[in-house]
């Protein structure tokens, strides 16, 4: 099976999660060498290590634990099972400025952007300028997989702007609200 | 994955050839028996399912909750549930085996390894019930039951055993210290207490100076009795580094012993093997032709028929030391069977009912110090090598097991399978055979590559570093290789497998689509057979209906 490469995506992040005895508190950014890789079957492929042996590796389960959240794989790699999230590069560096941005713009109490974090369609908007909002309370409902996927504030402000409405989708990144 | 045989009689079926009423005529080719009970699970029940099937007879299985669908229940012309999960309340009760075993119309009882195999009590109650106890007699059981006895009884028999204590130390009287230490200072240190009725290291103290010993002594003796309700213990020396050789017996009621080649079991973690083959490498034959003779002298002395193993320890001198004998079928029986081309649980039965050793036998032993083939054995079992082998419970996903020339793989399990916390965790016995030592290794390192496994972690990765290491591929072998070559190296291969792993799965996931798994992967099932009991049938259907789908 030949792997389609489209730019922008080659790039991944995998952190693992079973492997509970490696330093993973921060996700490794891994560069696929798809050459390594041949597929044989559905789920079964062999990686050439760089003194040329083959190391049989099997794919198992694929779960996409919800919209948003990185997508677990099971590896078996040389028969060492592992369950690692996947999730591609941009959507990682995003998720990762979310939190940096959430760390220092709670406590600094300066202007929060608020991006997506999944893509999808808007199927409400729960706040307009002007409100005054509590940790927690929703800003928008984002439809992706046929999920309805709550948009919370991660800390109390004032709407200043909802940069988008509702029916309108929205990619990964995309401004949707921004806080005082 | 099983072919049914019509429901009626097979050949011979109106003959009942019991161990105590042998034939008049030998009748070659017939059923030793109508029907036979495993007392047993997992691939052990089935492949005597299969030897029964193979000699033209209907196999009955007995079964706990946590079985009600598992492959040996599966593939037995009838089943019978024993109760719950827990051993205790199922595969241990030998009064609702012999009960079922009567119900079904059984003649035979096979026990398998483990469980109930080498308890003499269970043997003495099922030929008291009239069935035949498919192992060595209740008598032969007790008498190298207690390891003790059998040190005695091989010492008796001018066979060279671990150096050490022949009676119980007497731990209870303070007087007696004195006399103890004596022995220890004798045997010399490094040394072991051991249980009397001991087994899987139970009871057992290794004690390194001699004011360490009373308490060892204490302790011992407390664990034994708990585990075993006997605080027997003594002390035999440390021999190390050794390696771990056993004989296969066989012998028939006529009083005919024969050897059937070793095996080398070395490479052991916790006293439980993990490889196995045979022959021992780097025997000559004058030394395989010594160490067949000294176990059939055990044998002899210790009125054994049927099959038992005696094990041995070959330490740096090339001495051998006799430890211990097991009168059971042992879980590396495959290797054997390999290389010397014995079907040893078809022996088995024949000898149960009676049967004389038969000719393949008797040739074959004439060869076993001049072995022509070579075979080893992995243990697959569903444990974490990276976690000191800890046991993992769990569902099986995807599973398939090699084949080819020279392969032969035995498993009780299938793709949606559940591993029971309940039981041993051994999934699978991967054995491969061919001309010598080198080509068997090659063909290991096939095989390896072929298995697939999802859903748990199992001892595969260390089965692979095993096939791939120089010391084991030089025949350098230990009861220490384990601890000497895999827990160094450990961290380093699943770091290896980690990198692999992302890479693939950064490299599937690139191609937008991820070419795995189709959840479904377990195929649907064909309805079960009619059962003796209606409980049963129930039970594997709902099995069945909790396997799909898989999650």
């Amino acid at each position: 099976m030949s792997q389609a490469q489209r730019p922008g995506e080659r790039i991944l992040v995998v952190e693992p999660t079973v492997a509970t005895r490696l330093p993973a508190d921060e996700p490794q950014r891994i560069e696929a060498d798809a050459a390594a890789v041949e597929w044989r079957a559905p789920g079964r492929a062999v990686f050439r290590d760089g003194a040329g042996r083959s190391i049989p590796v099997l794919l198992g389960t694929d779960r996409l634990a919800s919209p948003g959240a990185p997508r677990t794989i099971e590896v078996v790699a040389a028969g060492w099972r592992f369950e690692l999230e996947v999730e591609d590069a941009t959507r990682a560096d995003l998720r990762r400025r979310a939190i940096r941005d959430r760390g220092s713009a709670i406590d600094a109490g300066g202007p929060l952007e608020i991006h997506a974090i999944i893509p999808g369609r808007v199927a409400a908007v729960a706040v307009a300028p002007g409100d005054v909002v509590a940790a927690g309370q929703t800003l928008l409902v984002v439809e992706a997989m046929k999920m309805q996927n709550e948009l919370r504030t991660p800390r109390d402000g004032t709407v200043q702007r909802v940069a988008v409405g509702v029916g309108e989708t929205i990619d990964l990144g995309d401004l949707l609200v921004v806080l005082e | 994955m099983k072919s049914r045989r019509p429901g009626a009689s097979p050949v011979a079926a109106t003959v009942s050839l019991r161990k105590d009423s042998p034939p008049a005529v030998e009748l070659s080719g017939a059923a030793p028996f109508r029907r036979v009970l495993v007392a047993n699970r997992g691939e052990i029940a089935l492949r005597i399912i299969r030897a029964c099937h193979d000699l033209g007879m209907e196999a009955v299985a007995v079964f706990s909750d946590a079985d009600a669908g598992a492959g040996h229940v599966r593939a037995a012309d009838a089943a019978v549930r024993l109760g719950p999960a827990p051993a205790a309340e199922s595969y241990l009760r030998g009064d609702a085996i012999i009960e079922a075993a009567l119900r079904t119309g059984s003649e035979a009882i096979h026990p398998g390894y483990g469980f109930l195999a080498e308890r003499a009590s269970f043997a003495r109650v099922v030929e008291e019930a009239g069935l035949a106890f498919v192992g060595p007699s209740s008598e032969a059981i007790a008498a190298v039951g207690d390891k003790l006895a059998a040190r005695r009884l091989a010492r008796a028999a001018g066979v060279p055993v671990v150096p050490g204590t022949l009676e119980p130390a007497a731990v209870d009287r303070p007087d007696a210290l004195a006399a103890i230490l004596t022995d220890a200072d004798d045997i010399g240190f490094p040394l072991f207490v051991k249980a009397s009725s001991g087994g899987g290291g139970r009871g057992m103290r290794r004690v390194t100076a001699r004011e360490e010993l009373p308490a060892a002594l204490a302790a011992g003796s407390a664990e034994a009795l708990a585990a075993f309700g006997d605080g027997a213990v003594y002390l035999e020396r440390e021999v190390r580094p050794a390696r771990h050789v056993e004989v296969q017996l066989l012998g028939d009621a006529a009083g005919t012993i024969v050897a059937l080649g070793e095996r080398d079991c070395s490479i052991q973690r916790r006293h439980q093997k993990l490889v196995e083959e045979s022959p021992a490498p780097g025997l000559t034959a004058t030394e395989r032709a010594d160490l067949h003779d000294l176990a059939v002298r055990v044998a002899r002395a210790a009125g054994l028929t049927n099959a038992a193993t005696a094990e041995f320890l070959f330490d740096e001198d090339r001495r051998f030391w006799f430890l211990e004998v097991n009168t059971r079928l042992q879980v590396e029986h495959g290797v054997t069977e390999l290389t010397c081309g014995i079907d040893l649980v078809r022996e088995q039965l024949l000898i149960a009912a009676g049967r004389p050793l038969s000719e393949a036998s008797l040739a074959s032993a004439v060869r076993a110090a001049t072995p022509g083939l070579h075979a080893i054995e992995v243990r697959l079992s569903a444990e974490d090598p990276a976690r000191s082998f800890g046991p993992v419970a769990g569902r099986i996903g995807r599973w398939s097991m090699p084949a080819g020339p020279g392969v032969r793989v035995d498993t009780a399990i299938e793709a949606g399978d559940r591993i029971p916390p309940d039981y041993d965790s051994l999934i699978a016995k991967l054995m491969v055979v061919d001309v010598d030592r080198d080509a068997a290794i090659r063909r290991l390192g096939r095989v390896l590559d072929e298995v697939e496994v999802t859903g748990i972690q199992t001892t595969l990765p260390f089965h692979r570093f095993l096939a791939g290491h120089s010391t084991f591929r030089a025949a350098q072998l230990s009861t220490d290789w384990v601890a000497d070559e895999w827990e160094p190296a450990m961290e380093a291969e699943r770091a290896a497998a980690l990198a692999i792993a992302s890479s693939v799965a950064a490299a599937a996931a690139a191609g937008g689509t991820i070419p795995g798994d189709t959840i479904g992967a377990a195929p649907p099932r064909i309805a079960p057979p009619p059962a003796l009991e209606s409980g049963w049938l129930r039970a594997g259907r709902e099995a069945d209906i909790d396997r799909w789908p898989p999650r």
